[in-house]
C-alpha cells in the first residue's frame, strides 16, 4: 500500500490493473470481483438467517397431541369433553370412532354442536357441518378435519391434531378412524 | 462462459437507467469531480466532507475510535432489534425468553452474545475515542461545544448499558439495578437516602428513585421502565445527538492539523471510505469471533432476597463500586460523577492553552494531558481492583487467591468529626477544618508567585511523611503496607494538588483558575479520604446525622 | 498489501466467521441423541422385521423404520399443567416422550434412549405430560445441552436430585408419602429425625426447637448463604466435594457423615475475632447413623421447599396428626422424650449426653493455662450435656418436673476454659411447651431409667 499515491491529489487515478497475469494468478480485478461476491454472500447468509431466526423452534401453545383417555370411555354420539382444552370433539358412531378438529374450515371460527338438529353451526358465517363433517350449508369450502388417532398399548386414545384428513376415503380407515364394534 | 471482466459489468451496471435514478452521477470516470459527486451524491456518505487532511488518514491519529463507537451502536440496535422479536419485559417470563434465546432459538444464543458484547465494546471504543480527542486538542475553539456533546453521548452510553443490564431479569440484572437505583436515592435534597432529603420531605415512596423505579423495589414496573428507556428513549435521544455531533464535526471540519504549510487535501473517496469500511468489517468479524468463543452471563433467576456473593456491578461501573468502600452513595454515585462529568464539559473553556490542536502534543500541554490522564488512570485502577482483587463479601482477594479462602473481619472504623458518640471532635470545629484544607488547597498554589522547585519540595515532603509513618509503625499502629499507602497518596496529593498547579496554571484568571483547582482539590480529596480509610480506618472526617450528611 | 486484497481477506474473514456461527449453532447437541434414539429405533425394528415371518407385518415394520430414519428432528417441550414449568428433557431423552414411545416401551437401557421405569404405578398415576420431568428431579428444564440441562453448572441452583434423594419430591405433595411405594428412603429419612432428636434444635414448619434454623425450606437454602471456606471442608467418604457437588443435599449429608465441628470449626481462640466462638454444636453422628441412614435423612429433607408453587390440587393430605395412647406411662414418657427432640442433646434413649464445647464433662483434665491450643481443644471437646440417668438419684418426681420446665439459662454454663468461648447448647424452659401430663410421664420415665447408686459427679 503507498501512502504518497493516495494521498496526493494528482495521483488519484489508479494505475490501471494488469490486464495480463501469469495463468493461476489473480489480478487486482479478480480481488475486486472476489470480495464482492463474498460480501454478497454474506448478505444472502445473514438474509437466510434472519429469516430462520424468526421462525421459532419452540412455541408455548398448547400440545397438538394429546391424552383422550380410555376407549371404553366413549358412548354414542359426539362428546365435548376435550372441546375447552383442546378444542378436539370425539365422536362415536355405530361403526367406530373418530376426532374432529372444532376449527370451521372457512375461517377457523369455533362452531357449535346442536344435538336437536345432529349439525354443527359455526357462528361466523353460518356453515354447517353433518356429524361426519361435511358441509351442507354456508361457505365452508371443505368438511371438517379429522385428526389422527391411535390406541396406546394402555387402551387410551392419542389424539394427534399435527396429521389431519378431511376427505374420505382417507378419513374413514385408520389412524383417522378407528374402526370399533357396534356400541 | 467467461466470467465477465468486473469493469464492462460494473459501467454496466453504472449507466443503467435504474442506477442512475437511485444514484445520480453515471458512468465512473475517476476524476475529482466523480469523486466529490461520489460523496455528495450519496446521502450516507454525505456525513463525510469531499476532501480531509492526509492526517486524518492515519490509523494511529484517529485509531478510528468514533467511526468503531458509531459502527457498534449500529451493530447494537441491529441485535437488539432483533432480540426483541423473542423477549417480553415481564418477571419471570424475560429470564425465561433469556434461556429461550439461549437453547432454543435458531442463532438466538449467538445475537445475544454479540449484543452483550457490542455492548461492552462499545463503552471501551466510546472512553477511548474521548481519550483521544483530548490528547490531541480536538476539544479547543471551535470545538468546544461537539466535545460536551460527546461526554453527553457517553454518559448515555453508560445509561444504555445500565438499563440493559436489567432485561435479563437474572441476578446480575436485579442486584446492579437495585445498587444503582439506591444511589439514585441518595441524590442530595431529591432522594430519600441523601443528605438533607429528609428536609425535603422525601420518602422510599415519592423520591427520584421512587420515579425510576415505578415502585420502591426493582420490579415488574422497574423492568418495563427500563426496557422502554433502553429500547426506544435512549437510543432516540442517542440518535439525535448523534446527528448534532457529526454534524458539527462536518461543519468544524476534522480536527487534523497539517502536516505543513499549503498541505492540500486528499479525497474522501475511495481513501477514508475504504478504510472505514475495512474498520467496520474488521470489527463485525472481531465481535462475532468474540460471541462464538465466549457467552455472555446469565445467572439464575432474579431473587430479591438473595444476593449473590460477591455482588459486582458491570465492569465500568466497577470503579465507582470500588469508590464507595471510602464514600457514602451521595459522594461517589451522585456527587463525584456529576463532577467528573461537568468537569469534562467544562475543560474546553477552562483550558486556554492554544497549542495543541489536531496532534498528539505531549510536551506543549503537560498540565491539561497530566490532569486528564491521571483520572483515566485513577478510574481503570479503581475497575482493575473491584474487578480482579475483590471477592466474596467484597473483600481484598488477590487475583491469584482462592475465594473460598477465610478472611478475617476487618478492623472497626471510627469517625474523626462529628457529634458527640458518633465521632470524635464537634461538627463545628470538623467545617471549620475541611473549609480550610479545602480553600487553602484551592488558594495556595496561585497565591506563591515564584516558581518552586518541585523536585526538592516533594522529597522533602515525602521525608516529613515518612517520618510520620515510621513513627506510626515503631508506635504500632500502623504496618508497613499502611505506611506505603501514607507515601504514595501524600506523595500524589503533594505532587499533582499543589506542585504541578503551582507551577502551571497560576498565572491563570481567576475564574478559570477557581473552578479548575476545585475539580483538582476534589480529585485530591478521594484520594485523602481513601489515604484516611487505608491507613488509620477513618470511616467518615466529618459525619451530620441530622441531615444524613457524612464525608 | 493493497486494499483490494484487503477487501477480499475481510470480506472473505467475514463470511467465514458467519459461515462457522451458523455451523456451530445449528450443531447443537440434542440433535445427535435425538437422531441416535431413531435410528437405534430403526435398527431395532430392522431387526424385528428380519425376524418376522408374516411378509405383510415384516413390510409394515420395515416401513416404519424407514420412517424412523427420516424423522424430522425437532425440541420436543412439555408444558406442565399449571406446575410452571418447561421440560425439554424429551427432546433427548425420546424414550421417555409418551407420544413418542407409547407405555414406555422401548427396549433401550442406555440413557438418553431409555425408557422411564414405571415405579409404583408412576405412569398412569403421573402421566408426564402433564407433570413434566424437573417437578421431581430438578435440573434445568428448559437447557437443551448436557451440562446444562442436569443442572451441572454454576449459574443452576437445583441440579438433578441423584439417588434416594429424590423421593424428597414425593415428600413435596405427598403429606402421605410414609405410605407411598417409592418413599422409602424418604420415610426412614423422617422416623430418624426424630429418634435422634434432630427436633431438639431444628423446627420443621415451626414444630421443634428453636436453637438452630427451621429445616421446613432447608432445600431453599441458597449456596450464597453458605461461605465457600466452610463448604470447602466438607468430606463425604473422607473425600473434598469438587466445585460442581457444591449443593444442599452434600451440604446437609456434610453435616451427617462427619463431624459439624470439621465444617464449621469457627473460632475458638480468637484469632480471626475479637471474641472466641465456639464450633459448630451441632453433635456428631457420623458413629450414629450408618451412610445410608444419613442419605435417607438427606431424601426427607430434600422434600423440605416453600417456593416450590405447587398448586393446591396437587397436593395430597397425610393421615391426620393423632397422638398415640399410651396404657403404660413409662411408654408414654420415651415417646414424649423422642417427641421433643431431647436426644439432641441427651443422646438417643438419653444414654449418653452429646457434647458441649468448652463445657464441663467427664474426663476432663483441670484447666490449665499452660496447655497448648491442640491439648486444650481436646479437652474442651470434651464437655458434655449431661448423661440423665447418672442424675436421676438426686431428683424427686415433683424436682425433676420443675428442672424440665424451668430449665437452665445459657448463662448459669460452666466454662471448662473461662477464657474460651461460651457453650452454645443449653436447656430450654419447656413450661408451655411440654404439657404437664407429658411432663409427668417423661418424669416418670426418666426416674425410671436412672442409675440407683450415686455415682457422685
Amino acid at each position: 500500500m503507498s501512502e504518497a499515491t493516495e494521498k496526493s491529489t494528482a495521483a488519484h487515478a489508479a494505475a490501471p490493473a494488469p490486464k495480463t497475469a501469469a495463468p493461476g494468478q489473480m489480478t487486482r480485478g479478480d480481488f475486486l470481483w472476489a470480495g464482492w461476491s463474498m460480501l454478497a454472500a454474506f448478505f444472502a447468509a445473514s438474509a437466510a438467517a434472519g429469516a430462520r431466526y424468526l421462525f421459532p423452534n419452540v412455541t408455548y401453545e398448547p400440545s397438538q397431541i394429546f391424552n383422550a383417555g380410555p376407549v371404553s370411555g366413549y358412548d354414542l354420539g359426539v362428546s365435548t369433553k376435550w372441546l375447552n382444552e383442546h378444542r378436539v370433539w370425539i365422536v362415536r358412531t355405530e361403526t367406530g370412532l373418530y376426532a374432529l378438529w372444532a376449527r370451521c374450515t372457512h375461517l377457523g371460527c369455533t362452531p357449535n354442536w346442536f344435538p336437536d338438529q345432529n349439525r354443527f353451526k359455526c357462528p361466523c358465517h353460518g356453515s354447517n357441518y353433518t356429524l361426519a363433517g361435511d358441509v351442507i350449508a354456508g361457505p365452508a369450502p371443505i368438511p371438517l378435519w379429522r385428526a389422527k388417532i391411535t390406541v396406546a398399548s394402555t387402551g387410551d386414545l392419542i389424539v394427534d391434531k399435527g396429521v389431519l384428513a378431511d376427505q374420505p376415503p382417507k378419513r374413514d380407515q385408520p389412524p383417522f378412524f378407528l374402526p370399533l364394534a357396534s356400541a | 462462459m467467461p466470467i465477465p471482466d468486473i469493469e464492462t459489468l460494473k459501467k454496466e451496471v453504472i449507466d443503467s437507467p435504474v442506477w442512475r435514478a437511485v444514484f445520480r452521477g453515471g458512468v465512473w470516470a475517476d476524476t475529482p469531480r466523480d469523486r466529490q459527486a461520489h460523496i455528495s451524491g450519496n446521502v450516507w456518505l454525505h456525513l463525510h466532507p469531499a476532501k480531509v487532511r492526509p492526517r486524518a488518514l492515519k490509523w494511529t491519529y484517529t485509531w478510528g475510535l468514533g467511526g468503531l463507537a458509531f459502527a457498534l451502536f449500529l451493530l447494537l440496535a441491529l441485535s437488539g432489534v432483533s432480540l426483541m422479536f423473542y423477549y417480553r419485559p415481564v418477571p419471570g417470563l424475560a429470564f425465561r425468553d433469556i434461556k429461550d434465546l439461549e437453547y432454543a432459538v435458531t442463532l438466538g444464543k449467538l445475537l445475544r452474545n454479540m449484543h452483550r458484547w457490542a455492548a461492552q465494546a462499545m463503552v471501551v471504543a466510546v472512553i477511548a475515542h474521548m481519550v483521544r480527542v483530548f490528547l490531541t486538542g480536538a476539544y479547543k475553539r471551535p470545538r468546544e461545544f461537539n466535545w460536551g456533546i460527546g461526554v453527553l453521548l457517553l454518559t448515555l452510553t453508560l445509561f444504555l448499558s445500565f438499563t440493559g443490564y436489567l432485561l435479563p431479569w437474572d441476578q446480575l440484572a436485579i442486584w446492579a439495578v437495585t445498587v444503582g437505583t439506591n444511589m439514585a436515592g441518595a441524590t442530595p435534597f431529591l432522594g430519600n437516602a441523601g443528605p438533607f432529603g429528609g428536609l425535603m420531605g422525601m420518602h422510599i415512596n415519592n423520591d427520584v428513585r421512587f420515579t425510576m423505579l415505578g415502585g420502591t423495589v426493582v420490579g415488574g414496573s422497574a423492568l418495563l421502565r427500563f426496557y422502554v428507556l433502553h429500547c426506544i428513549a435512549v437510543p432516540l435521544l442517542v440518535g439525535i445527538l448523534l446527528i448534532l455531533h457529526f454534524w458539527r464535526v462536518r461543519k468544524d471540519s476534522f480536527s487534523a492539523a497539517p502536516y505543513s504549510a499549503n498541505e492540500p487535501k486528499v479525497d474522501v473517496w475511495p481513501n477514508l471510505v475504504k478504510r472505514e469500511y475495512l474498520a467496520a468489517v474488521g470489527l463485525v468479524i472481531f465481535i462475532m469471533v468474540w460471541a462464538l468463543l465466549q457467552n455472555a452471563p446469565l445467572e439464575i433467576m432474579a431473587n430479591p432476597n438473595v444476593t449473590m456473593n460477591p455482588a459486582k456491578a458491570p465492569w465500568y461501573f466497577v470503579g465507582l463500586q470500588e469508590m464507595l468502600v471510602y464514600f457514602d452513595p451521595w459522594i461517589a454515585g451522585v456527587l463525584l460523577p456529576g463532577m467528573i462529568a461537568a468537569g469534562l464539559i467544562m475543560v474546553p473553556y477552562l483550558d486556554t492553552n492554544p497549542k495543541g490542536v489536531g496532534y498528539y502534543a505531549w510536551g506543549e500541554r503537560p498540565f491539561a494531558n497530566t490532569m486528564f490522564l491521571l483520572g483515566v488512570t485513577m478510574w481503570f485502577t479503581l475497575i482493575t481492583i473491584g474487578e480482579f482483587f475483590r471477592g466474596p463479601s467484597y473483600a481484598w482477594y488477590w487475583p491469584w487467591e482462592s475465594w473460598y479462602g477465610f478472611k478475617p473481619a476487618p478492623p472497626p472504623t471510627w469517625s474523626v468529626f462529628g457529634p458527640h458518640g458518633a465521632a470524635v471532635l464537634p461538627i463545628a470545629l470538623g467545617v471549620a477544618v475541611l473549609g480550610a484544607l479545602f480553600t487553602g488547597g484551592i488558594f495556595l498554589p496561585k497565591l506563591i508567585q515564584r516558581e518552586l522547585p518541585g523536585k526538592k519540595l516533594l522529597l522533602g515532603f515525602l521525608a516529613l511523611v515518612a517520618l510520620v509513618g515510621l513513627g506510626g509503625m515503631a508506635a504500632h499502629k500502623l504496618t508497613g503496607l499502611q505506611v506505603g499507602f501514607l507515601l504514595f497518596f501524600c506523595g500524589m496529593v503533594f505532587q499533582f494538588g499543589f506542585i504541578m498547579p503551582q507551577r502551571h496554571i497560576r498565572r491563570l484568571d481567576w475564574a478559570r483558575y477557581l473552578v479548575t483547582m476545585t475539580l483538582v482539590v476534589c480529585m485530591m480529596g478521594v484520594w485523602l479520604k481513601m489515604c484516611a480509610r487505608l491507613c488509620f480506618n477513618i470511616k467518615y472526617v466529618l459525619t451530620v446525622p441530622a441531615v444524613s450528611m457524612n464525608i | 498489501m493493497s486494499y483490494r486484497k484487503l477487501f477480499y481477506a475481510f470480506n472473505f474473514a467475514l463470511l467465514a466467521v458467519f459461515v462457522t456461527a451458523l455451523v456451530k449453532d445449528n450443531d447443537a447437541q440434542w440433535k445427535t441423541y435425538q437422531r441416535q434414539y431413531y435410528d437405534l429405533m430403526a435398527d431395532h425394528l430392522t431387526k424385528q422385521a428380519a425376524a418376522e415371518t408374516d411378509p405383510k407385518k415384516a413390510a409394515d415394520l420395515r416401513k416404519s423404520a424407514a420412517e424412523y430414519r427420516r424423522h424430522p428432528l425437532a425440541i420436543k417441550q412439555i408444558i406442565t399443567d399449571g406446575l410452571g414449568r418447561f421440560d425439554r428433557c424429551t427432546t433427548c431423552h425420546v424414550g421417555m416422550d409418551e407420544y413418542e414411545n407409547p407405555g414406555l416401551t422401548t427396549p433401550f437401557t442406555q440413557q438418553p434412549f431409555a425408557a422411564h421405569p414405571d415405579i409404583a404405578g408412576l405412569v398412569k398415576t403421573h402421566p408426564f405430560t402433564k407433570f413434566g420431568c424437573t417437578v421431581c428431579h430438578q435440573g434445568q428444564g428448559l437447557a437443551t445441552t448436557l451440562a446444562d440441562a442436569h443442572g451441572w453448572v454454576e449459574n443452576w441452583d437445583h441440579p438433578m436430585l441423584k439417588g434416594t434423594a429424590i423421593q424428597g419430591s414425593c415428600v413435596k405433595c405427598h403429606g402421605d408419602f410414609a405410605a407411598l411405594k417409592g418413599a422409602q428412603a424418604a420415610a426412614e429419612g423422617e422416623k430418624l429425625i426424630h429418634q435422634h432428636g434432630c427436633l431438639g434444635c431444628h423446627a420443621i414448619d415451626g414444630v421443634g426447637g428453636t436453637m438452630s434454623v427451621d429445616l421446613g425450606d432447608i432445600e431453599d437454602k441458597p449456596l450464597e448463604r453458605i461461605a465457600g471456606y466452610n463448604f470447602l471442608r466438607v468430606r463425604i467418604d473422607g473425600k473434598q466435594l469438587p466445585l460442581d457437588h457444591w449443593n444442599i443435599q452434600n451440604w446437609i449429608l456434610g453435616h451427617l457423615v462427619d463431624d459439624p465441628e470439621q465444617v464449621t470449626p469457627n473460632d475458638p481462640f480468637a484469632k480471626m475475632n475479637t471474641e472466641p466462638i465456639a464450633p459448630s454444636p451441632m453433635p456428631d453422628f457420623s458413629h450414629e447413623l450408618t451412610r445410608e441412614q444419613a442419605e435417607d435423612i438427606v431424601a426427607y429433607l430434600s422434600g423440605m421447599t416453600k417456593l416450590e408453587e405447587v398448586p393446591y390440587r396437587d397436593h395430597v393430605q397425610g393421615p391426620a396428626a393423632r397422638e398415640p395412647r399410651f396404657s403404660d406411662p413409662k411408654a408414654h414418657g420415651h415417646y414424649v422424650f423422642v417427641k421433643y427432640g431431647c436426644a439432641g442433646c441427651h443422646g438417643v434413649d438419653a444414654k449418653a449426653g452429646r457434647r458441649r464445647f468448652n463445657a464441663l464433662g467427664p474426663g476432663q483434665k483441670p484447666f490449665d493455662p499452660k496447655m497448648t491450643e491442640a491439648e486444650r481443644f481436646a479437652e474442651m471437646e470434651k464437655g458434655r450435656e449431661p448423661t440423665l440417668p447418672d442424675l436421676m438419684s438426686g431428683y424427686s418426681h415433683e424436682e425433676l418436673v420443675e428442672k424440665i420446665e424451668q430449665g437452665v439459662p445459657a448463662s448459669a454454663a460452666k466454662k471448662w476454659d473461662p477464657d474460651g468461648p461460651m457453650p452454645v447448647i443449653y436447656m430450654p424452659a419447656w413450661k408451655g411447651k411440654i404439657s404437664k401430663p407429658e411432663l409427668d410421664d417423661l418424669a416418670t420415665w426418666l426416674l425410671s431409667i436412672g442409675k440407683k447408686q450415686d455415682l457422685g459427679f
